[in-house]
């Protein structure tokens, strides 16, 4: 009898300690969202609702230019690490070479070094051989961030893929490249779309890398946040930061839908 | 079963069947391989090669082999004191708390099923992929001067004036703290997955208690995925720049900001160079020594 009070006790202190720390985990971004559409903004109580602040703040030249940055570059790396990382994961799951174990380790070593160091890294090199202080060098570090993003997705997606339909259509007379085309990619679909979109995600959000290797004339748009809020905050930069978490959102609950976030976040599948 | 166990399976033949890699993978492989080396491991390497640069007039790049970078590091009290030893503290202390309050929200999301697990699961790894400047605004609300936090303790009459919170040190643990749950969160599910559920009915009908099941096998069965996210938090908290960066100030010099204000602000490459060598040396020897620790410990409890 004890027992299973005792049982209860534990459970129901468990339950509670878990739900403070998911409003500790969640308040900041209600908060921000709260004060985005509140007429009165950071003063209490409430003023009603209202959408001035998204119309100022997207009137704004520097968050609008952000945008554009910060859009260009999401879909440029997001294009070209698939690119690169699509023949990668094609290798590791379809063929037996020797140091495939290493390769898929060289690959995912992006994500062991700390961005501190690969910023420093990418900004030092690049200033050196001439590529300072452009779109390309922002984007030459943004598709070192996601690279290995995509080759964990693809990956995944190439190992539960149906081979026999590939097989089939080669029987009935396809050509290898054929039925790459009309079978093996539309069957991949899904997974390139959950690879292209946390690419973009990560790149759309990324402060750590861009904060080194941004210059006056290309900013993306967390950065240009940053330099808005170091001297003013204002529901302004709530509606802009809240903007910015919608879109995060939207990502997060489609990859999930696709991919399931756990499998692509987990840390330790790259060793 | 994971993409990795997968490739693993397929290796499963002894490695003297395995053929070097022929013409079309070395084409799949080459261009990825080749952007990796260029722009990952050639700026790695040339950090290192600058950091035994010598700096001319305050900041000007002399190509030199010297050590001076490194002495002047490592030989000035004040960067031991307020950066290498501040970061070893507030990484490590960081580190547990985040480790504490991690552990019990993954048992409670691994216990939930169906669409609640889904929702609950999504809704905590979703800061990961919500940017930093983002969760860092909504802190900034909160903790400032005349913010939420300071408004409710003045209200409650804890304080009587606003405390400083933000730009100091409280805030860049809140963050540190706030920023690392998810992904100890994270580690720790895949670890509460495997447990079979017989395993734990076994021990209940045994007649252990709830404290007796968590300590004897909930705990040790999961023990290897909390040393996994051990191990990646501290790395990332020991090297941290942006959080200090964002919600710091001057007194929260951890050794990844000095790097980033040596290199942006100061434009000193050669000692940032040489601080970033040091500050992965440190790290890899707390780690190595973490480790070593934690196999002690699994020796003595096996009785070796």
């Amino acid at each position: 009898m004890t027992n299973s009070i005792r049982q209860t006790f534990y459970r129901a202190s468990l339950n509670t300690l878990t739900y403070a720390l998911l409003f500790f985990l969640f308040f900041p971004i209600a908060v921000t969202i709260f004060v985005s559409f509140n007429s009165s903004g950071f003063l209490l109580p409430p003023q009603g609702f209202t959408l001035e602040w998204y119309e100022r703040a997207w009137s704004m030249t520097q968050f609008r230019r952000g945008v554009f940055v910060s859009l260009m570059l999401g879909i440029g790396s997001a294009l070209l690490a698939n690119a690169l990382a699509f023949p990668i994961s094609l290798a590791l799951v379809r063929h037996n070479f020797r140091g495939k174990a290493a390769l898929n380790v060289f690959v995912m070593s992006p994500l062991l070094v700390p961005t501190t160091i690969i910023g420093l890294a990418l900004y030092v090199f690049l200033m050196n051989i001439g590529l300072g202080g452009g779109f390309v060098t922002l984007l030459i570090g943004h598709v070192m961030m996601v690279i290995p993003f995509a080759v964990r997705i693809l990956t995944a997606s190439l190992s539960i893929f149906d081979r026999s339909l590939e097989e089939a259509a080669r029987n009935a007379g396809a050509s290898l490249i054929r039925s790459f085309f009309s079978i093996t990619l539309p069957v991949l679909k899904t997974g390139f779309i959950a690879s292209m979109m946390i690419c973009f995600i990560i790149s759309w959000n990324d402060f750590a890398i861009s904060i080194f290797l941004a210059s006056s004339k290309w900013t993306p748009l967390p950065i240009q946040i940053y330099s808005h809020i170091q001297f003013q905050y204002d529901a302004v930069s709530a509606a802009v930061v809240s903007s910015v978490i919608f879109l995060s959102i939207f990502a997060i609950v489609v990859i999930d839908r696709i991919a399931g976030l756990q499998k692509i976040l987990s840390q330790n599948a790259g060793n | 079963m994971s993409v990795d166990s997968l490739i693993e399976g397929r290796q499963a033949s002894p490695p003297h069947h395995l053929r070097r890699p022929g013409l079309l993978v070395s084409l799949m492989v080459a261009p990825g391989v080749l952007v990796l080396v260029l722009f990952m491991i050639l700026p790695l390497l040339w950090v290192v090669r600058v950091s035994f640069y010598e700096t001319a007039q305050g900041t000007t790049m002399v190509p030199a082999w010297v050590l001076d970078q490194y002495v002047r590091f490592l030989a000035d009290i004040w960067y031991l004191r307020n950066v290498v030893w501040l970061s070893v503290f507030v990484s490590i202390v960081s580190t547990a708390i985040t480790v504490l309050l991690a552990y019990p929200i993954a048992m409670y999301v691994a216990r939930a099923t169906g669409l609640r697990r889904q929702i609950l699961q999504t809704l905590v790894l979703a800061p990961l992929l919500i940017g930093l400047v983002s969760l860092v605004f909504g802190w900034i609300v909160i903790l400032r001067g005349g913010g939420l936090f300071n408004s409710l303790i003045i209200w409650l009459g804890f304080v009587d004036a606003p405390i400083r919170l933000l730009y100091a040190m409280p805030a860049v643990y809140i963050l540190l703290i706030y920023v690392g749950i998810p992904y100890v969160v994270m580690t720790l599910l895949d670890n509460f997955e495997r447990i079979e559920p017989t395993l734990l009915e076994a021990a209940a009908n045994a007649g252990a208690g709830g404290w007796r099941i968590f300590a004897s096998i909930i705990l040790p069965l999961t023990l290897p995925g909390l040393n996994a996210g051990v191990l990646v938090l501290f790395a990332l908290n020991f090297s941290a720049f942006a959080i200090p960066l964002m919600v710091g100030s001057a007194n929260t010099n951890l050794i990844g900001l000095v790097v980033y204000k040596q290199a942006m602000q100061l434009g000193n490459l050669p000692f940032a160079a040489a601080i970033s060598v040091i500050m992965v040396a440190i790290s890899a020897a707390i780690l190595v020594i973490y480790s070593r620790l934690m196999q002690r410990f699994f020796l003595w409890r096996l009785g070796v």
